[in-house]
């Protein structure tokens, strides 16, 4: 008779095992070289301040895409409970959230078309 | 736990973020604030939701992490624009207007 | 468990806001599809029809309302009854007007950056201005706050007021920053708009929190049942009902809650700031109004007094700080804040002649200040080599150009004296009806200070038409320094209508009275 807990611990710990050992494989086995830019704070891939602001560039595409992720990101919070209770919602649910998905569309597609989305 | 435990948190939280938005020159730091003091609000929504056992309390708080969300692009937005500008977040650089 | 149970929604008691809406979504998409020669036309076109077509919808619906009597929309989420369709045609009228003045290009330019998101005085600004490009998101924008605007009178719960306070923020936020001139003032106006109003609007939704705490519900019927059966949790609920209050009166711009107001509609550009001045006040002022009307009578002996004190702030330091102004906008800014003053004044009263009088008082000052912005975007500097620049906003600049220029002068005193509250103006007669239901309402001693206050007001309005008709002009006749532009006559169009409005609520009020009069109940 086994726990129905039990392979839940074992995901549990095989996640902890790869998690912590990929740090400490990289941590013995990894090739050790720090430079200016290794040790640095990191902001995102910007140079940090204090820097020229006429002279530089300002890498405006990680703000892009992080403020991309967090619109559609969050506002998929409304599907989990759509989808939990969606036997009970019916029609009526269905159709709402076709409206919704496709006011969350409108914006993917604006932004598509502008260029948003192209990496370079 | 009593679910008054909750309250404080919130109340506690809700302090902190607006004490930040106050005190705090970086605007993305006071704009943390904000976000902080949403959502005291929305524990204190769920909170309540709890108490009076009806759901509308955890409604409303989805609805305040969207909103908040929308919030937050737009201004990261305003932000970064700024920053551009200027090369600072600074509330304080932001001076231009005075009575 | 319960059945779910899809709730009823009548589409049509719904259209003014479907319309509004439908058509901003339809102007993103115009955005993304339609090419770059055609969409300006394609969105002025199209926002312009939008609330055209939604004030149709209102008229209707008011119809229909008389008729068959108020009713609650989606699951009662919303009320439509007559004053919160009397509020959104105001509202609807005062925004057609402030889209004229926003789609006008005077002097070839419009009043917005022509990319956004270009470092302001670097290359590819100037390359952006050069190829003519036009940043007009700020249609879909503009029409996105309209229509949180209009679900703002109608709400009556507090999370559909929430969202919809979210709504027509968000996109005022970022329409303040993209003017076309000085930008950095416009970012800096965008930035502290935005901070701020995200700060009062977190206070807002802890008002929502506590005031669902108190009562288990977010509707204001329920909570105004809720309000007698005190239950020890007093306090709870007058918090609660005060942070709701201050997130509105923060949008308002009441005193304490106003720093935002000079600077924000100083930087924003001025179409922007005309369309937000007036719209902005009225959508907050009906929401106020229903929120007040409907859950407060039961506690006016706890808040009666924190009312009073902000309206006789707002009143004082409205009109003391627009008389040290020497720029046009921030002048206009504080008389704005003394305005929200005199409003106050009506919601306090409770009586229900405080709701028709606020109503007739916002139609007044929405289009005296719609008017008085889109001439303001006229009245230019020019530089040494004869360029039209910047807008000449410095009081000394508007000097004597009540001769070079008399309608424009002639239309600006029109609405000076409207705000003022001169006789023969709607201005006039909003104040009256306003400090009436005031008495009413026994509140005499505010009605006192507002008496006081607008006649000191008057003294820096009458300065300005003292210096466009009696003050010699700084420059001289061949280089005056400041100009006229001409326009494409849209703002030409919104002013007219500004002025005969003005004139007619003054002169032939009883039409507009007729209507307020048969709003002066909200349904619980």
């Amino acid at each position: 008779m086994t726990n129905p807990y039990i392979p839940l611990l074992i995901m549990g710990g095989l996640a902890l095992l790869l998690g912590v050992g990929g740090l400490a494989a990289s941590a013995v086995i990894g090739p050790k070289r720090y430079n200016k830019i290794k040790v640095d704070a990191y902001e995102c891939g910007i140079q940090p301040s204090p820097h020229s602001i006429g002279a530089g560039r300002f890498p405006i595409k990680y703000y892009i895409v992080a403020m991309t992720f967090i619109i559609f990101d969050i506002e998929v919070v409304f599907l989990y409970p759509w989808a939990v209770s969606f036997a009970e919602l019916a029609g009526f649910g269905l159709i709402a959230m076709f409206g919704f998905l496709f006011l969350i569309t409108v914006p993917f597609v604006y932004e598509w078309r502008r260029g948003g989305l192209d990496w370079d | 736990m009593s679910l008054v435990n909750y309250l404080v948190l919130s109340g506690i939280l809700f302090s902190i973020g607006s004490i930040a938005v106050l005190t705090r020159r970086n605007a993305i730091i006071a704009f943390m604030g904000v976000e902080l003091m949403l959502n005291a609000a929305n524990l204190t929504l769920v909170t309540f939701g709890r108490l009076h056992g009806d759901l509308h309390g955890q409604v409303i708080a989805f609805f305040v992490m969207v909103v908040a969300a929308a919030e937050v692009v737009i201004g990261l937005a305003i932000i970064v624009s700024i920053f551009r500008t200027r090369g600072s977040a600074s509330i304080d650089d932001a001076n231009l207007l005075k009575s | 468990m319960n059945q779910f149970v899809p709730p009823e929604i009548d589409w049509a008691a719904l259209s003014p806001v479907l319309i509004v809406l439908g058509l901003a979504v339809v102007g993103v998409l115009v955005e993304a599809f339609v090419p770059m020669r055609a969409r300006r036309a394609t969105q002025v076109v199209l926002a312009v029809v939008g609330v055209g077509a939604a004030l149709v919808a209102v008229a209707w619906r008011w119809v229909v309302v008389q008729d068959e009597g108020p009713t609650a929309v989606v699951a009662g989420a919303l009320r439509e009854d007559a004053p919160a369709l009397l509020a959104q045609a105001i509202l609807l009228v005062c925004a057609f007007v402030g889209l004229l003045v926003i789609a006008d290009r005077s002097s070839g330019e419009d009043a917005f950056a022509p990319a956004a998101a270009a470092i302001p005085g670097s290359a590819y600004e100037a390359e952006a201005r050069k190829a003519g490009l036009a940043q007009t998101e700020v249609f879909p924008l503009t029409m996105f706050a309209v229509g949180g605007m209009l679900v703002f009178p109608a709400a009556a719960d507090l999370l559909t007021l929430f969202i919809a306070l979210e709504v027509l923020s968000l996109p005022l936020y970022l329409l303040a920053g993209l003017a076309r001139r000085r930008r950095l003032l416009s970012q800096e106006a965008s930035l502290k708009y935005f901070l701020l109003g995200a700060f009062s609007s977190a206070f807002f939704l802890m008002g929502i929190a506590l005031l669902y705490g108190y009562s288990g519900s977010v509707r204001f019927d329920e909570l105004a049942t809720a309000v007698p059966a005190t239950s020890g949790l007093d306090g709870m609920l007058l918090a609660g009902v005060l942070l709701v209050i201050v997130g509105l009166l923060f949008k308002v711009g009441a005193v304490p809650f106003h720093s935002w107001v000079p600077d924000v509609y100083q930087g924003a550009p001025t179409p922007i700031t005309g369309f937000m001045a007036a719209c902005t006040k009225i959508a907050a002022f009906a929401a106020l109004l229903r929120f007040v009307y409907v859950v407060v009578p039961g506690l006016q002996w706890d808040l009666t007094v924190a009312l009073w004190v902000i309206a006789i702030l707002t009143m004082i330091v409205g009109t003391v700080l627009a008389v040290v102004q020497t720029d046009m906008k921030r002048m206009l800014a504080y008389s704005s804040v003394a305005h929200a003053g005199f409003l106050l004044l009506g919601v306090i009263a409770l009586v229900p002649s405080g709701i028709s009088s606020v109503l007739f008082y916002l139609l007044a000052y929405g289009l005296a200040t719609v008017g008085a912005f889109g001439l303001l975007t006229l009245v230019r500097e020019r530089d040494a080599d004869g360029n039209v620049t910047g807008e000449a906003l410095h009081l000394s600049q508007w000097a004597g150009l009540g001769r070079r220029h008399p309608v424009l002068a002639v239309c600006f005193t029109l609405f000076l004296i409207s705000f003022a509250g001169i006789p023969l103006t709607g201005g006039f007669i909003g104040k009256f009806l306003v400090f009436g239901a005031a008495i009413e309402g026994g509140a005499w001693p505010l009605v006192v200070i507002a008496v006081l206050a607008s006649a000191a007001a008057a003294f820096f309005y009458v300065r300005v038409i003292v210096l466009m008709f009696f003050t010699e002009p700084a420059g001289t006749d061949a280089d005056p320094g400041t100009t006229v532009v001409r326009t494409e006559g849209l703002t030409a169009v919104a002013v007219v209508v500004c002025a005969i409005g003005t004139v007619l609520l003054g002169v032939l009020p009883g039409p507009i009275l007729d209507l307020t009069a048969s709003a002066t109940k909200f349904m619980l």
